[in-house]
């Protein structure tokens, strides 16, 4: 209401600074809406039931990572060790639930395990991996940068031998079991003739979980107070050491998370898996107005940038368009939505 | 005084780590050079190497060029400076002669043999040193026998995979990644020699599912031959093309068997190649063990085996001839090699099951 007053009280001059504010406050809805209707106008089928389903399903399984690094750039750091824990969390799970029979099974004396208790441990290492990341980042004072540059090949190594052992050598893993698969990308809702995955679901738990963590708790807040000034975090009395360690640790679990549902929705697991994924989940944070400044980030900015990121792909792929023009749209994406940030934020300022 | 002693241990461990690792081979003769370590084909070559040459009792190091060129060709040097006597090279650029020539020139200097395989490099370096030599397959030999298999397979079943009945089969191809000599032949070949059946059947050339599409492929943008890159652009795709709609995609070609993977879980849930019910034909290339299975259980067509052991072998008695000073061509008969050059080819073959 206040907004409509204030208009009409402003001159015409200033009505035309007002909106061209807001239009380039928001280029990026306005980009997102004109892209669709554009490629709508092209290709019909692109706002189909079946298409829609589909990019909200491969944004669901984008999401969980994403969540996890957005933390990690809250603090003013990142995580370049993500795809990796991603790709390693998968082989293993995918190891451990390949179906009883299956001639190329990694251990063949394994009886079927239950898929929750595996569930538990894909969060355990993504867990474990995360806060040694926020453990040396905290106790030796490093940037994530270069402590999750080290975990990155650790972890990478590790994914290389643990592929060698059994009677895998070097094979993808696959042939899981369908009591796995049916639990991640089985369907009980349909949109029209449309089977929704289920993953979509445990996406929307998990973002439902990382918003009230983010804005509900001590935690959270002590997120955004050490992102946006450690220092004065400090001498207010948070223990920013910890906050660092668990920062780390909820984002690890959020790529066992992915790594999880990954490992069924491909349904073949190699070492080339996760493979750059960071580098997608960071693209869409920032996209999302997760600022490299520190303590700035919402979670409806990170579902943002994760659908926007998930649009080009399917639609550039709708258009037929060269793959080499979306490495084009997208890094000048990542361009335009950070510098509209940092013109919001020196404003603010 | 307590982190001078952590720094100590930490330093132990580190120190036994790296010669658990490398101690039990002593000084290596023969240094293997590997492109990537994540190929799954060249990890079955890796393993069935490393028996075949244990097995002959050769000494020999492993090295992972991680796909980048640079980081292989530093390993050759330090290899060579090291002393080796012969070197396995699976070259990561095989795009010019550039970086293959910076190799037989550093093996040149100190007279050692360089056996490239798998990824090809061209006649000319292999002729410029005479102690070079390339165990391969013909390149376009996969994406040929591929086509035959897919035609073939048309022939036999036209009616029942043209799922809209309009005499023609429409396609999806997935291209491993751009600017590889396999994958472009396999892109090429394998379409070219379905048609050639098809038309001397009497039958309609395959057409590409997007008519849209110059390139007629969809190439995994990362270069990694990946079943996610597959699996996305084949769910991308199901959803405007399906049989509601009366233009379900009815083939689907893969570069590889981890692509034809991807494709497989993508059609899976949308309720295809299930193993019971209805199927799309999927072809790829590779015969991983994954993929026998998935023929076995009738969720894909075919694919195409790569001699991984065969190739070891062949690698063994090479270098066997290398370390003995022999031509490296020695008692190479019973393979296919090129006339003029020291080519060995070892053969593809379909699988079907």
């Amino acid at each position: 209401m206040t907004a409509i007053r204030k208009y009409r009280e402003m001159s015409r001059t200033q009505r035309k600074e007002w909106m061209r504010e807001l239009i380039i406050n928001n280029s990026l809805y306005v980009f997102l809406i004109a892209a669709v209707v554009v490629i709508q106008f092209i290709s019909p089928n692109f706002l189909s039931g079946p298409s829609i389903v589909n990019i909200i399903s491969l944004s669901a399984a984008n999401l969980p990572i994403a969540l996890g690094i957005a933390g990690a750039i809250i603090l003013t750091g990142t995580d370049l060790s993500a795809g990796r824990i991603v790709g390693l969390v998968a082989c293993v799970s995918a190891s451990l639930l390949q179906a009883s029979g299956y001639p190329a099974k990694m251990f063949p004396n394994l009886p079927t395990m239950n898929f929750l208790l595996v569930f538990l441990i894909a969060l355990a290492i993504g867990g474990i991996i995360g806060l040694i990341n926020g453990f040396c980042t905290a106790k030796f004072n490093l940037h994530p940068f270069i402590v999750t540059l080290s975990t990155q090949l650790i972890v990478y190594g590790g994914l290389l031998m643990y592929l060698n052992i059994g009677n895998n050598n070097g094979q993808s893993i696959s042939g899981l079991d369908p009591s796995y698969t049916s639990f991640i990308t089985g369907s009980f809702i349909s949109l029209g003739s449309t089977p929704i995955p289920n993953y979509v679901w445990y996406s929307l738990v998990i973002t439902a979980i990382m918003w009230f963590v983010w804005n509900k708790t001590t935690f959270g807040k002590n997120m955004f107070a050490v992102g946006s000034n450690q220092e004065a975090a400090n001498v207010s009395g948070v223990n920013v050491k910890r906050v660092i360690v668990l920062v780390f640790g909820l984002a690890g679990i959020m790529y066992g998370i992915t790594g999880f549902i990954e490992a069924a929705r491909i349904g073949s697991n190699s070492a080339a898996t996760g493979l750059n994924y960071e580098l997608d989940a960071i693209a869409a944070a920032v996209i999302g107005g997760v600022s490299f400044v520190g303590g700035i980030g919402k979670i409806r900015g990170v579902i943002l940038g994760v659908v926007l990121l998930r649009l080009i792909f399917v639609g550039l792929t709708f258009l037929s368009i060269d793959a080499n023009m979306q490495y084009i749209i997208k890094g000048l994406i990542i361009l335009v939505a950070c510098a509209i940030d940092m013109r919001k934020y020196l404003v603010r300022k | 005084m307590f982190k001078k002693i952590m720094a100590l241990c930490l330093a132990c461990v580190m120190l036994s780590l790296s010669l658990a690792s490398c101690g039990k081979r002593g000084e290596a003769d023969v240094h293997v050079f590997y492109y990537t370590y994540s190929d799954t084909y060249i990890s079955s070559v890796r393993s069935s190497l490393d028996k075949a040459l244990d097995g002959a009792k050769i000494s020999y190091q492993d090295y992972d060029g991680n796909g980048n060129q640079t980081t292989q060709t530093e390993q050759i040097q330090t290899a060579i400076t090291k002393g080796a006597k012969l070197i396995l090279v699976n070259i990561v650029n095989t795009g010019s002669d550039d970086a293959a020539n910076g190799i037989v020139s550093l093996a040149k200097e100190k007279g050692i043999p360089v056996v490239f395989f798998n990824r090809e490099v061209s006649d000319a370096v292999i002729k410029s040193y005479d102690k070079c030599a390339y165990i391969g397959t013909r390149a376009e030999e996969a994406g040929k026998l591929q086509g035959e298999m897919i035609g073939e397979y048309l022939r036999d079943n036209f009616e029942k995979v043209d799922l809209n009945g309009d005499g023609k089969i429409s396609y999806i191809m997935f291209k491993g990644e751009e600017g590889n000599n396999e994958a472009i032949y396999r892109t090429q070949y394998s379409v070219e020699e379905a048609n050639k059946i098809l038309s001397a059947a009497g039958r309609e050339k395959l057409s590409f599912y997007d008519k849209s599409n110059p390139n007629k492929y969809l190439v995994d943008r990362n270069g990694q031959w990946s079943a996610a890159a597959a699996n996305e652009y084949m769910t991308t795709a199901l959803t405007s093309y399906n049989e509601q709609n009366k233009n379900m995609i009815e083939l689907v070609i893969c570069n590889n068997d981890g692509m034809a993977q991807g494709a497989i879980t993508a059609l899976n849930s949308v309720g295809y190649n299930t193993g019971e019910g209805k199927m799309i034909p999927v072809f790829g290339v590779d015969a991983t063990t994954a993929a026998q299975e998935l023929i076995k259980g009738k969720k894909m067509a075919g694919t195409i085996k790569q001699d991984a052991e065969g190739m070891a072998e062949a690698l063994r008695l090479v270098a066997e001839n290398g370390l003995a000073g022999r031509s490296l061509v020695t008692g190479t008969e019973k393979y296919d090699v090129d006339s003029d050059v020291a080519k060995i080819r070892i053969a593809y073959s379909k699988y079907l099951g």
